[in-house]
Formats: structure tokens, C-alpha cells, sequence
């Protein structure tokens, strides 16, 4: 490995070729996982490996401009996949400003979410009729854009009102609250149907108005390629989370090289040194609560128009502890850390574990027998609790105790702490 | 305008029963190196902690550069112009030296956040002249060399050094220096002492000191005073500190002089 780090040359080739390869087979076969997660991990490879520039961004380009929307049309699954891991690996980037660079334990994230949901949620659908003196709802889907906004200031707006209280607590005192705090939240969205309907309670709002997309199948027909709304709205979704993707990232490289980014660490290290240099420690905690708050917003606002439909089910500390578990999996504090730990968790929990279960479910439906002379098991007799589908926790679990054990600064550490983990250790 | 830089009176500060700091005055004029010494325990750091903002005094006032900073927040109290080194070296270890030292340009640093978002222009100017400064800092302190190490990598006489530097990106009026010469060999102590002069001389900084190396104390102090059992006993020229029996009793023992 080490020789082949020196020669980039042949190190490029292998990449390129490996891209095109893997990627030509996903094309032939887009229901394959094995091919999916091969192409997905040359992905990962031509980022991680010291190849040129260029080479980077065209193979980065054409898995995920060409290869993922080509074999999404025959799979729409991927769509699916691709959006999810988006929302979530903006979710984690923005968890990531707030326990990764302030240092500060959330177990609540998902409340912003919620709050960003059911801005749109409440506006884009006929629910705001209920409370609202003008009768012209749901608003046209036009308004998504501006709700996405709105949907970042609710969520910032949020995050201080949590925030004010809570950050006056440290570490686990401050987790506790976080916790009980953006329980409040979903518990407030499943009982606000009373006594005005504000959220319409655990039955959720629904439908809610998606972005016109008109425009976005007229470019296609002009070059040939003919969808129908159907088929045109996961990938306007698709393609508009790697946009939101590419802002979230930018924003947070950002801010991790100014001032502010530089002000929630040093109180992430010590925070009675960090005041002792001028940095007020309230508002800048706040700083960071409000700016993973409303990364959190915007993608609440995106899944509400592609999901049709929210409630409260959907915000649960389950969700919250999830992200903090692709943050914590990716390495604390590091931007491709976040998005990684986004795609393993969310491929591992739609994708992986189903695709298994899928596959025993099968294999029990054949009535296959498994036969290796000393060992015989007919699969018809495979109890229900089998599924991997219900281990998701468990595997999560494990995934977490190794990764503890042997590589406790996650998969891709922040960089200012690769040397110090390693000299530790 | 007086010369008085820093004015503390009648300064009380108890923990449960412990009186740490025991009705202080002092006075501390404009480009002055003052020492504050005292055996262990004497409550050093605790006056450090308060006149800084980390302590609020039960009883008493803190007048800074003619404002009265009591019970302020220490961030506030920061940047009015008073920096700080600590006893137990408290660096951001996981971030570089250049890092550190850009985290006290903080308040010099006239981006908004918006600016810092989308990094523009002006935002790129002043990063500029943050880093520019840090670096300047970092010479100063003969660290420029160590800019792009993480502050926890550094040997402990560099780790003291930066933290001077970490200090001064502040701009201080004032610079409070807690045991710098902690842990260094003889050759570092004399280099930190001509350094303490330079900061003085240089930039016009007030130097409060508190430091146990007598030697390095009685060249550079111009003044000293001498807290036991967390009252001051004492406050003088060095001669007159150096002479004094209550300072050896202080130390010693009253044993100590009685036999003497």
C-alpha cells in the first residue's frame, strides 16, 4: 500500500479504472448492492488517496452526476438513498459544528428538524387554514424556497430559546437537557391540535406541496430525455440535495477557518482559557447551537416536500441519537468525517440490513436447505426475530464498541487531531 | 488621569472557610513590573483569578485602567486590554501554534459572521492581518518556527512561550504572569527575563508577575508585594522586600528568625 502511495501515477489508474469499471456495472445491473457499494467506495477512495485534483472532481462528477442518476432511473431505491444520505450527512455536518467543534453534547438535534418540517409542513399544506385569518393556503410550491429560509431562521430562533437555558450546563448535565428539551418539541407537535390545530397532532400533516418542477423537465426534453413528474421529482431531490450538500460543506470549511470556528474550539479545549482571551462563552455557544439548528432546519423543510407528509413520529430521540452516531462514526470535528458517517449509517439502515433480510426471507420462502454434511438447516424453519432489519440497534452497537476500541477518533479524525491521537496511542 | 493601571481595594475572597484572600490593596502603576510572591498557598493565583474575572470578591473593588471591572465577565475584562498566562499551562492543545495565538485576535477582528460565511473580501483582509500579527507574535517570542505544530506537541519551555505570545495577541495594557518561569532550566529563565524587559520596554505593557525564582524576581521587579495566608504583608522595593524579617518569617518559619 505504501509503494503504491508513492507511485500516484498507477495509484490514479487503478482509481479511474476501478470508477469505470464498477460504475459501468451499476449501470447494467442498478438493483445490484454489491455494485452500488463498490462504486460508493471508489468514491471514497479517489477523495481519500493522493490522486490530481482533476481526477477527483471527474470521477466524483461522473459517479454522481451520470452514474447514480442513469442507474437511479432504473432503481428509483437509489434516489431514495442518495436523498436520505444527503439530509442526513447535512444534519451531520451541522451536529458536527456543535459537538465536534464546540464540543457541546446535543442529544436533542432532532427537534430542529421538526421545527423546519412543520414550517413548511404547516404552510405548504391546507393546515394552516385551521389558525391563519386568510383562506389561501397551502401556499404554491414556488414558496418552498423562501420556506427553506424561513425553515433556517425558525430552526436558529429555536436553537437559541433552547439554547439560553441549556448552555449554561456542561457535559453530561447539558446532554440531559438537550435530551429532555427536544423531547418537548415532538411531544408540542403531537399536542398542538388543541385547542387551535397547529400540527394536526399525531396524525400528521399531509400533503404537503412539493417545488414545481416544470422547468426542470422542460431542460431535459430539450435534450432529448422525456420524464414524467413521477420520474422528474427524485431526481430534481436528488440533484437539489447535492446542491444543498455542496453549500452545507462549504459553509462549515467556512466557518471552521474563521474566527468563529477557532472561538468554539478553544472553548471545546478550555473554556476558562478561552475566556481569559476575550471569547464570551455564552453567545458563542450559542453561535454554534443556532448554526447546527438551522443546517438542521433547512433539511427539515426539504424531507417535509419530499416526504408529502410529516408527524411527529418522524423526530424522535432515536433520530437524534442516530446523527450524533454518524458524527461520533465519521471522527468528531471533521468535515468528510460527517458526511461519511451519514452514508455508512443511513446505506447500513435502508440499504444493508434490509437487503440481508430480504435475502434470509428468501431463502426461507424456497425452503432452501442449507446442507454442509455435518450441519443441515432448512431455512423454512428461520424464525421471524431473525431479520437483520430488527438488529439495526444491535449492529449499531457494535458498530460503536469497535469502533471505540480501535479507532475511538472515527473513521476520518479531524485533522489538527490525527497527530495528537496518534502519539497517545 | 492617575498612573495607577490596576487598583485593588480591600479585596476579600473566602472559599467555605478558607479565606484565600484576606482584605488586599494594591496599586499598580502605568509600565511598571510588579511581583506578587508568597510561599504555597498563600493565595497568589486566587488574587490572579480574581482581578482576572474567574473569582468574584466577596468584599472589595478592582479598578482597571479607571473602570470598575468587579464582578465583570472574564471575556469582558479580556478585552479591555488585561491578559493572562496560567500557573498549569492552559493552551488549546489540539490546535497549532498559529492557531492559538489567532484564538486572542478574536476580539481584534472585525469580521461579522456573515463576512466569516461567506468569506469576502474584507474578511479575507482581516484573517490576513490576524494571521500576519500571530506570526509577528510568534517571532517575538522566537516560536515562528513551531507555527504549524499543535500547541500539546511542544516542549514545555516552548509551551510557557506561547502562551506569552497567546497573551499579547490580546494587545494588553496589562499582563498578568502566573509562575512563568515554572519548570525551566537556567539558560530559559535569563532568556524569559530579557523577554518580560522587551515586552515592558517594547510595547509599553504593565507586568504583574507572580513567580518563586527569587533571582529572576529581585533583577526585573520594580516593585513587590508579599502575600501570606492570603493578606499582604508587605509591599516594596526589592532591597526592602529582600531585607525584610516578616518575609523570611513568611517563608520560613518564625523559628527561623528568631534563631537568625
Amino acid at each position: 500500500m505504501r509503494k503504491l502511495r508513492e507511485n500516484p501515477a498507477l495509484l490514479s489508474l487503478i482509481i479511474a479504472v476501478s470508477a469505470a469499471l464498477f460504475g459501468y456495472w451499476l449501470l447494467r445491473n442498478p438493483s445490484s448492492t454489491l455494485a452500488f457499494l463498490l462504486t460508493l467506495g471508489t468514491l471514497l477512495a479517489a477523495f481519500l488517496q493522493p490522486i490530481p485534483r482533476w481526477l477527483k472532481v471527474l470521477i466524483g462528477g461522473a459517479i454522481l452526476l451520470l452514474v447514480l442518476p442513469v442507474a437511479g432511473f432504473k432503481n428509483s431505491f437509489l434516489f431514495e438513498l442518495g436523498i436520505q444520505t444527503g439530509i442526513y450527512a447535512a444534519m451531520a455536518l451541522g451536529l458536527n459544528v456543535v459537538v465536534g467543534l464546540a464540543g457541546l453534547l446535543d442529544l436533542g438535534y432532532a427537534a430542529f428538524f421538526a421545527v423546519g418540517a412543520y414550517t413548511w409542513a404547516i404552510f405548504g399544506s391546507s393546515q394552516a387554514n385551521h389558525f391563519m385569518p386568510w383562506k389561501i393556503f397551502p401556499l404554491p410550491g414556488a414558496y418552498f424556497y423562501l420556506f427553506m429560509l424561513v425553515a433556517v431562521v425558525m430552526a436558529a430562533i429555536t436553537g437559541v430559546i433552547i439554547g439560553s437555558p441549556a448552555l449554561r450546563l456542561k457535559g453530561d448535565y447539558l446532554a440531559i437537557v438537550t435530551l429532555g428539551l427536544g423531547e418537548m418539541v415532538r411531544v408540542l407537535a403531537n399536542n398542538l391540535d388543541h385547542p387551535i390545530n397547529i400540527t394536526n397532532g399525531p396524525q400528521g400533516i399531509t400533503p404537503i406541496q412539493r417545488p414545481p418542477i416544470d422547468w426542470f423537465i422542460a431542460i431535459f426534453d430539450k435534450f432529448g430525455i422525456h420524464m414524467s413528474r413521477v420520474e422528474a421529482y427524485p431526481l430534481f431531490f436528488y440533484l437539489l440535495v447535492l446542491v444543498i450538500i455542496g453549500i452545507v460543506t462549504l459553509v462549515n470549511i467556512n466557518l471552521d477557518r474563521s474566527r468563529f470556528g477557532r472561538a468554539w474550539i478553544a472553548i471545546r479545549e478550555d473554556e476558562i482559557a478561552a475566556r481569559a482571551m476575550g471569547i464570551p462563552l455564552l453567545p458563542t455557544k450559542l453561535l454554534a447551537f443556532a448554526t447546527g439548528a438551522s443546517f438542521s432546519g433547512a433539511m427539515g423543510a426539504l424531507f417535509a416536500a419530499k416526504q408529502l407528509y410529516v408527524s411527529p413520529e418522524s423526530f424522535t430521540l432515536i433520530q437524534s441519537i442516530m446523527i450524533l452516531v454518524m458524527v461520533i462514526l465519521g471522527g468528531m470535528g471533521s468535515i468528510p468525517g460527517a458526511i461519511l458517517g451519514a452514508a455508512t449509517v443511513t446505506i447500513l439502515n435502508v440499504d444493508l440490513l434490509k437487503t440481508a433480510s430480504d435475502y434470509l426471507n428468501d431463502l426461507r420462502n424456497a425452503g432452501f436447505t442449507l446442507d454442509l454434511g455435518f450441519f443441515k438447516y432448512n431455512f423454512a424453519n428461520l424464525p421471524n426475530q431473525l431479520e437483520p432489519a430488527k438488529y439495526e440497534r444491535m449492529v449499531f452497537g457494535l458498530i460503536l464498541i469497535l469502533m471505540m476500541i480501535y479507532r475511538p477518533e472515527g473513521i476520518l479524525p479531524e485533522r489538527r487531531h490525527v497527530m495528537e491521537m496518534k502519539e497517545e496511542g | 488621569m492617575s498612573t495607577a493601571i490596576l487598583e485593588v481595594d480591600h479585596v476579600t475572597k473566602t472559599f467555605g472557610g478558607l479565606v484565600a484572600v484576606n482584605d488586599v490593596s494594591l496599586t499598580i502603576n502605568k509600565q511598571e513590573i510588579f511581583a506578587v510572591i508568597g510561599p504555597n498557598g498563600a493565595g497568589k493565583t486566587t488574587f490572579f483569578n480574581l482581578v482576572t474575572g474567574i473569582y468574584k470578591p466577596d468584599t472589595g473593588h478592582i479598578i482597571f485602567d479607571g473602570e470598575e471591572i468587579t464582578g465583570r465577565d472574564p471575556a469582558w475584562i479580556a478585552a479591555r486590554g488585561m491578559a493572562r498566562t496560567f500557573q498549569n499551562i492552559r493552551l488549546f492543545g489540539s490546535m497549532t501554534a498559529v492557531e492559538n495565538v489567532m484564538v486572542a485576535r478574536h476580539v481584534h477582528t472585525k469580521t461579522s459572521y456573515v463576512d466569516a460565511l461567506l468569506h469576502t473580501p474584507h474578511y479575507r483582509r482581516e484573517e490576513k492581518k490576524a494571521l500576519d500579527r500571530a506570526m509577528e507574535l510568534l517571532a517575538y517570542m522566537q516560536l515562528d518556527h513551531r507555527a504549524q505544530e499543535l500547541a500539546k506537541n511542544l516542549p514545555y519551555g516552548e509551551q510557557r512561550r506561547l502562551e506569552i505570545a497567546r497573551a499579547l495577541a490580546l494587545e494588553p495594557k496589562l499582563l498578568l504572569l502566573d509562575e512563568p518561569a515554572a519548570g525551566m532550566n537556567p539558560q530559559e529563565t535569563e532568556d524569559l527575563q530579557n523577554r518580560i524587559k522587551g515586552i515592558r520596554d517594547d510595547l509599553g505593557i504593565t507586568i504583574v508577575l507572580i513567580e518563586h525564582d527569587m533571582k529572576l524576581v529581585m533583577s526585573i521587579s520594580e516593585r513587590i508585594a508579599v502575600l501570606d495566608y492570603g493578606k499582604k504583608i508587605l509591599e516594596g522595593t526589592p532591597e526592602e522586600v529582600q531585607n525584610d524579617p516578616r518575609v523570611i518569617e513568611a517563608y520560613l518559619g518564625r523559628g527561623a528568625v528568631e534563631g537568625a
